[in-house]
């Protein structure tokens, strides 16, 4: 009954409760969230990690696990690309980094020509699988704590830590849907060194990695070709054939291969490759190349009555 | 023993005779020869089926019965024999004719529809508990395929294409008549009036629009055939056959 | 329908008809063949493609290869285009409350009473919903895709060369932006005395 003198007067309980609000929103200072927009949020790195907005309910972290991608919820609102293949292997010229191009909505394939790299720094690297803008937004950040650790130690940040402070930091998100499989790649005092981070919380030292729903084609090529004392050629070729297979054999991986080469003094652009083109003719003159294509039709072809030579076409 | 499970009398009653005959069969036939006489006559551009109606009292109002029944757009039959049988056979053949349609989309060629009665005939010879159809049919239609064709069909389910054929009480005498007037280049207004003098042979009585059943096929022009013989306004298929209604009848007469 | 994945598209030429179809046989995410043939010869003028479920494809293929020569025996003729259609769509409809996950696209040459040429083609739904289209008709798990780039290169009275040309490339690029689609293509030109059937080399990713 009284309900319309409550909301006008400014000393009822609605009164208090609107009041107290603005007292949490202002807290942290007199800007919106939005001012910060040509810094993509970093400007709050002063006060640690930045905050987002989340739904405005008793418990948004229930929330979002209903509403955003998980396994066992293929049909769920917020939908975030899978379809992906990349690895990294550590061996004794280095380590090698190679990614397919291709993400996927549905059957639909939204694009061939996504940097699934995320080139952290000139010593950092970091692969994309899962969630695109997850996996570019954190490492993005972490390229910025690894800086800002130089200046504080006066020394580059180590594999290991740089992918912990990640880890820990997707951990603390945990259940809210963030969605990344990566690998953290580099060199360091120790030498090279991969750490597989993803956005359950997992972390993992290794020498041989692959992610992504390709990843089981890529492991198969490249478990029966991996050794220590690979050349960086055969390395190199190692991980371009492994992306490739992937990218034949998954229908979410494919168009073209990144391939990345992470040395003592810090990584190199390998090379892009068109999946289409390594099956038919190779990679062409570069170092490793088999001179011919990948594909077992075109490999095998005029070698037995099965597969007789085409004419032309 | 004829007892609840069957016995001697469950059998078919169509069994062979040791002479290799079907006596049935040949009953059924006699009685197709005691029916009224209907003939059919194939011409250029069309055919002509005509069946005698003969009704046992003056009191019958003559104007309800059916002697030559359309079966769908295209065909159309008359029989001799037992109305009740035809009037059964006709049902079976409308219904075949629509299921044609509803999984071809067309209505069946004549051949094919008459081989569907052909093979509902013939099961009558060989079921157990039923008796033969005690009828023959006269089957005129047209198709895309084959033009023009009449077929005759007997209560054994034999079957065959005919130029001129009659059956029933006359068909003898009719015959011969159709075989001295039929050649091979006979229009159909003619064929309709060879139709009415071969009737005429033997009709008993007066020979006058409700004593007698007319139905024709005419052949499509190449123009309807392009428009896929389909009515501009409804869609719907435009017939090839069709009874001549009592005025028509009367007009062939009078000539 | 993406199970096995693949796609079919068909189109009206001047007097001619072009059907085209992918090769890839899948599971789910993981291609099995680059050789896996879904467009059936049913008569000499007649193509039968079948996008969908693999095992129906087969299934399905069978029934009408019954039904298709029942037809021929009792009728002593070939059928013709448009009697096949209804005769697919009816073949469907039977499974209405239990489909085969198939999307029929067909193509087809039929001459008219008068013996004019007369292009054909038609496609259903998994359940036989007909339609008879005046410029193209697609399906599979790349239709939309189909769709989208067909209603951009297709014209009218194509000539023969010119709509193997349109049908390759609408094929090709359509399939390039569909996961399930590809590995390869099919095509074939049926034209009243012959028909050209060409396989093109497409993406293997």
């Amino acid at each position: 009954m009284n309900s319309f003198a409550q909301r006008f007067s400014s000393s009822g309980p609605i009164a208090q409760l609107a009041k107290a609000r603005g007292t949490l929103a202002d807290d942290d200072d007199d800007f919106s969230d939005a001012v910060w927009g040509s810094e993509a949020g970093f400007g709050n790195v002063a006060k640690g990690i930045p905050t987002f907005t989340v739904p405005s309910i008793p418990d948004p972290t229930s929330f979002l696990q209903l509403h955003t991608d998980d396994h066992a919820d293929p049909s769920c609102r917020i939908k975030i690309q899978h379809g992906t293949t990349t690895l990294a292997f550590r061996f004794k010229g280095g380590v090698i980094v190679a990614v397919d191009s291709r993400a996927t909505a549905g059957s639909y394939i939204a694009s061939g020509t996504v940097k699934k790299v995320i080139e952290i720094n000139p010593y950092l690297l970091g692969t994309m699988a899962g969630g695109a803008a997850d996996c570019q937004y954190w490492e993005t950040y972490l390229g910025m704590h690894c800086r800002l650790h130089e200046l504080r130690n006066k020394e580059r940040i180590s594999v290991s830590a740089a992918s912990k402070f990640l880890s820990n930091l997707v951990y603390s998100y945990k259940g809210m849907g963030l969605s990344m499989g990566t690998m953290i790649c580099g060199w360091d005092k120790t030498g090279p060194a991969i750490f597989y981070v993803d956005s359950d919380g997992t972390r993992l030292k290794g020498d041989l990695f692959s992610v992504g729903s390709g990843s089981t084609f890529a492991y198969g090529v490249l478990d029966q070709g991996y050794h220590w004392d690979l050349t960086d050629a055969e390395a190199q070729e190692l991980g371009r054939r492994s992306i490739y297979a992937a990218g034949h054999r998954d229908a979410f991986s494919g168009n073209t291969v990144n391939l990345y080469h992470v040395k003592e003094n810090g990584w190199e652009f390998i090379g892009n490759y068109d999946v289409n083109a390594l099956h038919y003719d190779g990679p062409g003159d570069v170092a490793g190349s088999p001179g011919h294509g990948y594909g077992y039709s075109v490999r095998t072809e005029g070698i037995s009555s099965a597969n007789p030579p085409t004419s032309s076409a | 023993m004829a007892n609840a499970d069957g016995g001697a009398y469950s059998y078919s009653l169509t069994v062979f005779s040791p002479s290799g005959k079907l006596v049935q069969i040949e009953h059924a036939l006699a009685a197709v020869a005691q029916g009224t006489t209907s003939l059919g006559i194939k011409a250029t551009n069309g055919i002509v089926i005509a069946t005698e109606k003969k009704t046992s009292s003056i009191l019958i109002d003559d104007s309800v019965i059916d002697k030559v029944a359309v079966i769908c757009p295209n065909i159309g039959i008359v029989y001799s024999g037992m109305g009740p049988d035809f009037r059964i056979l006709v049902t079976k053949a409308r219904k075949s004719a629509q299921a044609y349609w509803k999984l071809y989309g067309t209505y069946p060629p004549t051949r094919v529809l008459t081989q569907e009665i052909a093979t509902v005939m013939q099961q009558a010879t060989q079921s157990g508990g039923v008796r033969p159809y005690g009828v023959s049919l006269l089957v005129a239609g047209w198709d895309s395929h084959r033009g023009q064709t009449l077929y005759q069909v007997d209560p054994s389910g034999s079957f065959w294409a005919w130029k001129a054929s009659a059956i029933g009480k006359n068909m003898v005498n009719a015959k011969t008549f159709l075989e001295k007037r039929y050649n091979d280049d006979i229009s159909l207004e003619d064929a309709i009036h060879t139709a009415l003098l071969t009737l005429k042979e033997g009709f008993e009585g007066q020979m006058t629009e409700k004593t007698i059943e007319i139905g024709v096929v005419t052949v499509p022009t190449p123009q309807e055939l392009e428009e896929e013989n389909k009515d501009g306004a409804t869609g719907r298929v435009k017939p090839t056959f069709r009874k001549l209604s009592e005025e028509e009848v009367r007009d062939y007469l009078a000539l | 329908m993406d199970y096995n994945g693949g796609s079919v598209i068909a189109m009206l030429g001047k007097d001619c008809v072009a059907i085209a179809a992918d090769l890839r046989l899948g599971n789910q995410a993981l291609g099995i063949s680059a050789d896996f043939q879904r467009v059936f010869p049913i008569t000499d003028r007649i193509y039968l493609g079948l996008p969908g479920l693999a095992t129906d494809v087969a299934t399905l293929y069978e029934r009408f290869r019954f039904r298709v020569n029942m037809y021929t025996i009792k009728e002593g003729r070939e059928i013709e285009p448009e009697t096949f259609a209804h005769l697919v769509s009816s073949t469907l409809y039977e499974r209405r409350f239990g489909p085969y996950f198939v999307e029929p696209v067909m193509a087809g040459i039929s001459r008219t009473p008068t013996g004019k040429i007369k292009p054909f083609i038609a496609a259903t739904d998994l359940i036989g919903c007909l339609n008879f289209a005046k410029d193209f008709v697609v399906a599979g798990t790349a239709s939309q895709k189909l769709y989208g780039v067909a209603e951009g290169l297709w014209e009218p009275d194509l000539e023969p060369e010119d709509l193997f040309e349109t049908i390759s490339q609408t094929m090709l690029n359509a399939v390039d932006r569909d996961a399930f689609s590809g590995w390869g293509a099919v095509v074939h030109v049926i034209t009243k005395d012959k028909v050209v059937t060409r396989t093109l080399k497409g993406r293997m990713d």
